[in-house]
């Protein structure tokens, strides 16, 4: 299935784009997501970053799907 | 529209004053923006405290280069969601008059305000509390991202501590 994937800060200047489309397995998780997303951008390895689904901050076992609004979002650093 | 219905219904008044504001602002948060807020509360005669956080962006040395500015970014929609919970529950957890809270996006340079948040009670230990409790969950919450520019026009991405 495809997703729609959105980068924010740090994660969008490595990515080069603030959002795009991935190809994933259907049972794809939040954890599958990270391993597929690491090994596109290798700058991610050494990166922290969370997952948001639909605006929460999802955890790793949290399966996908294509009409979720799924967000790389790096370290928080605001105020 | 609004301001019909708070006429019309002054008993709602309290609760429209606690929905949905907007937290963001283009570029620095001006002194007499916040002056502003303050002589607002004037006419609001039940608090007897006010306590206001300002965060002002550091001109921090590193490797030898000095921060010029922050640009801030943020996932806007969820950061207006967190904004909001986090709103909710320091307003169940103390007893307030009234919160406001302004974050910029965009440029700010070294000296400039970045977050202004204000919080009003009818005394100063509800206000000191509850103005911790916030600026600690918006720092931890909120998914805001500071990029910190150099004079050289390089940068790196901030992380709050």
């Amino acid at each position: 299935m495809d997703i729609k994937v959105r980068y924010f800060g740090m994660i969008a200047e490595t990515a080069n784009c603030t959002e795009e489309i991935l190809s994933v397995d259907k049972e794809c998780n939040v954890d599958e997501l990270k391993k597929i997303l690491k090994s596109k951008y290798q700058k991610l390895q050494n990166s922290s970053f969370t997952i948001a689904i639909d605006k929460q901050i999802a955890s790793d076992t949290n399966k996908l799907n294509s009409n979720h609004e799924i967000a790389l979002l790096p370290p928080f650093s605001g105020g | 529209m609004r301001l019909h219905y708070y006429l019309l219904f002054p008993e709602d008044k309290k609760n429209f004053m606690k929905k949905r504001k907007t937290v963001f602002q283009e570029g620095p948060i001006r002194p007499a923006f916040i002056a502003n807020a303050i002589e607002k509360h004037q006419t609001k005669t039940t608090i007897g405290a006010h306590d206001i956080f300002l965060g002002q962006v550091r001109a921090d040395e590193i490797d030898g280069k000095v921060v010029k500015s922050i640009e801030y970014t943020a996932y806007e929609e969820m950061a207006e969601n967190k904004f909001q919970e986090i709103r909710e529950a320091t307003f169940s957890k103390f007893e307030l008059t009234c919160m406001h809270i302004y974050h910029s996006l965009g440029n700010v340079n070294a000296g400039e305000i970045c977050l202004f948040v204000f919080v009003s009670a009818p005394h100063r230990k509800t206000a000191f509390n509850a103005l911790e409790f916030l600026v600690e969950e918006i720092k931890k919450e909120v998914p805001v991202f500071g990029k910190e520019i150099f004079e050289d026009e390089t940068h790196i991405w901030k992380v709050n501590n």
